[in-house]
């Protein structure tokens, strides 16, 4: 088809994008780029931040916690996920529609509201650790704030929907009769689930999983007022370096290892599933 | 002598080193329908592109009532067009959308209203002044983009392929509506098809458009009699080609003669050939009569019968010349050789002089 | 027979149990906060022994909390307007534009969305040091529309996309000048992109946490850092109404985006 937009008559269109990029150049590009080029010329030229952030048990300590926390909430959200991105692609529309409300309400709402929830709800006299002792798991209430547990319950919270929705879009796309054709094939509905729906799946389940991973990873607010000082996570770490002890170049090597790991499981994923969708 | 009402005047477009459209030359009067046959790609779209304004020609002119109009912008050509994708407002209802040009040309709110009301009636739609576009059919929506094309009563209409995209049944049911308001509101109309039934059942004349240049310009009979070129016998109607040597050429007759030396003498002939060349006889299936006795010398060829198969209201038959090529044949129902034809028989095929034409080779 | 959920038998019932229990764990806490604003009890007890509206009292009775929403409404319209118009503006030449390296365009368009907030806010804070920008509400507007933007070309560049260019040729051919067919018909026509636009810019620069705690000063701040700085020095159940407050805000703006959406497909 032959567009009509030729070049003489709506110009090449470049320079509509000239306030958006030079925004971002001034305020996004060059600061980023100032904070990368500090960790290795502050305090002095050289490599010694990064030696010392990968060279020191605490500060090892800090990355573990951060892959630690940010693979469990993957791994969890992924299993509620499935089934709960399955049940909607099949329900009937009326009831996915509350669900999705809900799913969305959650998402949409305050981050610092929700986190308090859980602040309030997980503390030591809190409702969980009361329920749990009136059903009798436990005696004593348990430690559930100020530690990684409630991190990463925290997390689950909010990472769920964004699992959630990228596997509904491809659940949704899945042809029923393909599963009919299984069943006629003599597949019984568990061989179906393993061999047909979970692989149709699988790069709904993995493209969510990269993303819920990669933005555990930088998350700041929720690892800061559940997890506590002493339970540190890797964007706590830029924060307090930068913040409390003025440390420019430590906090822009933390930042340069957050931004790399970042934009490798990015591309990863541009990898992997934009290769698929050609 | 007057100037026509629209002259597209040697129109050439090139994009890069693709040449689009070359020496496009055609005079179409005040009220006629004429259309652009051809293939994608042949042109014909960028033609209309230009008398549109969306492209700027290369070369040439177009002449409006005697006056270029190539320095006016598209708004302000007052042309028509009903394009091949839906594209009314979506986010206006129907009689906004037909109101559209007469707003943008500040008309007064009575006569909007009238017009609106009218140019609606004129499709058929009257009543639908409130609905919203996507709650419409693909064949409603053409006809409201096309009461939108009309209802500022341009000078020339440009349509461009505009039931491609609706299924058989409806679009025939709208090429008679087209017929029927290009009748009722004798406007200039432009149409753009590569269907060749939608070109002949519209038109009064029709411009076979292929490989960026008009190959040939006439009312759907003299196409389909008096094809100019092999490709027009190609497009309009059905055609059998047999290839020989041009044997004699004299005041465009030519002497044929066959690989197995059959000679076909006195064809009237198209094009530049020397004794010599190749040449190709067209027929047309259903023009060739089949008969046991032999014609007369020219318009007459021995065959034998390879296959017949019944199709209702009439057999198809093909047939194999002397020197190896297939020839079909059309028999109607009702034909005394309809019963008795069969496999293997070895016959003649029988043409009117007229029927018959040589095309050059290159 | 996976996909169809009236013969999945048994596992209907497995799999909508999980799903109504997701579902609760999602709603629960929400509806959890706006009980304890409601609640009498300082420390937070739920059930609560009784119902008062006290902290709401307390909450518009302290200035600064009144300072803080009105700073954070102030900047979201602003950050709202800015980021609907350059979103606008970059969309058209997305996808409208032909010059070489759109695609790479777009994704550099699309970074600040991916990178950790917490980089941005880092290196804007640095930056702003010297610009002497902290504490201003330019500075508060420049750092949310950065974030903002992106979703802003996401959806009007989605909404371009359906919309096709033919249309506006149609309205050329009509008689209006290009500019007009621009305004009165392709503006119209993605106007629920552009809503949608608006509606998330302003709920990313209301909702801002991280950006907001280090562009504000202790004379200006937006109402998240506040509740940010309450946060943590106490729980108090102040922090519960004015969430409640933004539950009830989030509520009224995703039925005014789900309305804009049926509209659309009316």
């Amino acid at each position: 088809m032959l567009s009509f937009l030729t070049p003489a008559r709506r110009g090449s269109g470049l320079g509509m994008a000239m306030p958006a990029l030079l925004l971002l150049l001034a305020f996004f590009v060059i600061p980023v780029a100032g904070l990368l080029s500090r960790s290795v010329t502050e305090p002095v030229t050289g490599l010694q931040n990064y030696e010392t952030l990968l060279g020191s048990a605490t500060y090892l300590r800090i990355f573990f916690n951060t892959f630690l926390v940010s693979g469990l909430v993957t791994l969890i959200t992924a299993l509620i996920a499935f089934p709960v991105a399955w049940a909607l692609a099949i329900m009937p529309s009326r009831v996915a529609a509350v669900v999705f409300a809900i799913i969305l309400l959650s998402m949409w709402t305050n981050l610092l509201a929700r986190t308090y929830a859980w602040m309030v709800l997980l503390q030591q006299t809190g409702l969980v650790n009361r329920i749990l002792m009136a059903i009798g798991i436990i005696d004593q209430p348990i430690q559930l704030t100020n530690n990684l547990i409630g991190v990463t319950i925290g997390m689950v919270y909010i990472m769920l929907p964004f699992m959630i929705l990228p596997l509904y879009g491809v659940i949704k796309k899945i042809d029923p009769a393909i599963l009919q054709a299984a069943a006629l094939c003599g597949a019984t509905k568990g061989q179906a689930l393993r061999r047909v729906l979970l692989p149709l799946a699988t790069p709904g389940i993995a493209s969510g999983a990269l993303m819920v991973f990669v933005m555990s990873l930088g998350y700041f607010v929720t690892p800061s007022l559940l997890g506590g000082t002493a339970n540190m996570m890797l964007a706590e770490l830029i924060v307090q370096q930068v913040q409390s002890l003025l440390n420019w170049g430590m906090g822009g090597a933390a930042a340069f290892i957050l931004l790399v790991v970042t934009l490798a499981l990015y591309a990863l994923q541009l990898r992997l599933f934009e290769g698929k969708a050609r | 002598m007057t100037s026509p009402h629209l002259h597209i005047n040697g129109i050439r477009k090139t994009f890069g080193d693709v040449v689009a459209t070359d020496h496009v030359e055609l005079e179409i009067g005040e009220g006629e329908f004429m259309t652009f046959l051809g293939p994608s790609g042949s042109g014909k779209s960028t033609t209309l592109y230009i008398l549109a304004g969306f492209q700027d020609p290369t070369a040439g002119d177009i002449r409006l009532r005697g006056k270029s109009i190539l320095q006016t912008p598209s708004h302000k050509r007052n042309i028509g067009m009903v394009f091949q994708r839906y594209t009314l407002f979506p986010h206006l209802s129907v009689g906004e959308n037909v109101a559209f040009p007469l707003r943008v040309r500040r008309a007064p709110q009575a006569e909007i209203a009238a017009k609106v009301k009218r140019a609606l009636s004129l499709v058929r739609l009257d009543g639908f002044e409130d609905r919203m576009p996507a709650n419409m059919s693909g064949g409603q929506q053409q006809r409201v983009a096309l009461a939108r094309a009309l209802v500022y009563d341009p000078p020339v209409l440009l349509m461009d392929e505009p039931l491609s995209a609706l299924d058989k049944k409806l679009r025939e049911e709208i090429q008679y509506e087209i017929r029927r308001i290009h009748q009722q509101t004798g406007v200039t109309i432009l149409y753009v098809t590569h269907d060749q039934e939608e070109a002949l059942r519209l038109s009064d004349r029709i411009a076979v458009f292929n490989r960026g240049r008009i190959e040939q310009v006439g009312t759907g009979p003299e196409l389909y009699a008096s094809p100019a070129t092999h490709f027009v016998a190609d497009f309009i109607g059905d055609s059998a080609f047999l290839t020989g040597e041009l044997a004699e050429v004299k005041d465009g007759r030519a002497t044929l003669r066959f690989t197995d030396g059959t000679v076909l003498a006195d064809v009237p002939m198209h094009g530049v050939g020397a004794q010599g060349g190749k040449a190709e006889l067209m027929l047309r299936p259903e023009r060739i009569d089949l008969s046991d006795t032999v014609g007369p010398p020219g318009a007459s060829l021995p065959v034998t019968v390879e296959d017949v198969t019944f199709l209702g209201n009439n057999s198809a038959v093909t047939a194999r010349t002397g020197w190896g090529e297939p020839l079909y044949i059309r028999l109607n129902f009702g034909h005394p050789m309809m019963a008795s034809v069969s496999r293997g028989d070895k016959l003649h095929v029988r043409w009117q002089p007229q029927d018959a034409h040589v095309f050059t080779k290159e | 027979m996976l996909m169809n959920f009236d013969k999945l038998g048994a596992w209907r019932w497995i799999l909508s149990g999980i799903c109504a229990l997701m579902a609760l764990f999602l709603l629960l806490p929400i509806l959890f906060i706006v009980a304890l604003s409601f609640g009498n009890s300082r420390w937070l007890i739920f059930p609560p022994p009784g119902w008062t509206l006290k902290w709401y009292g307390e909450l518009f009775a302290d200035p600064r909390w009144l300072q803080a929403a009105f700073t954070s409404a102030k900047i979201a319209v602003i950050v709202m307007v800015l980021s609907v118009a350059i979103g606008l503006m970059a969309s058209l030449a997305l996808v409208r534009g032909r010059f070489r390296g759109r695609e790479v365009l777009r994704g550099f368009f699309l970074t600040p969305m991916v990178l950790p907030v917490v980089i941005i806010a880092v290196a804007l804070y640095a930056a702003f040091l010297r610009l002497g920008l902290n504490g201003t509400l330019v500075g508060f507007v420049i750092a949310h529309l950065i974030v903002a933007l992106p979703f802003s070309i996401i959806t009007i560049s989605g909404a371009l996309e359906t919309f096709d260019p033919s249309i506006e040729d149609a309205a050329i051919l009509c008689g209006a000048s290009p500019w007009e067919a621009r305004f009165r018909v392709t503006l119209p026509a993605i106007s629920h992109g552009l809503f949608s636009a608006a509606i998330f810019s302003f709920l990313i620069s209301w909702d801002e946490v991280v950006l907001a705690i280090f562009m504000a000063s202790p004379t200006l701040q937006t109402l998240p850092v506040k509740v940010w700085t309450t946060l943590r020095q106490d729980l108090t159940p102040v922090i519960a109404a004015a969430s409640t407050l933004l539950v009830l805000l989030t509520v009224v703006l995703m039925i005014a985006a789900a309305l804009i959406r049926k509209g659309k497909s009316r």
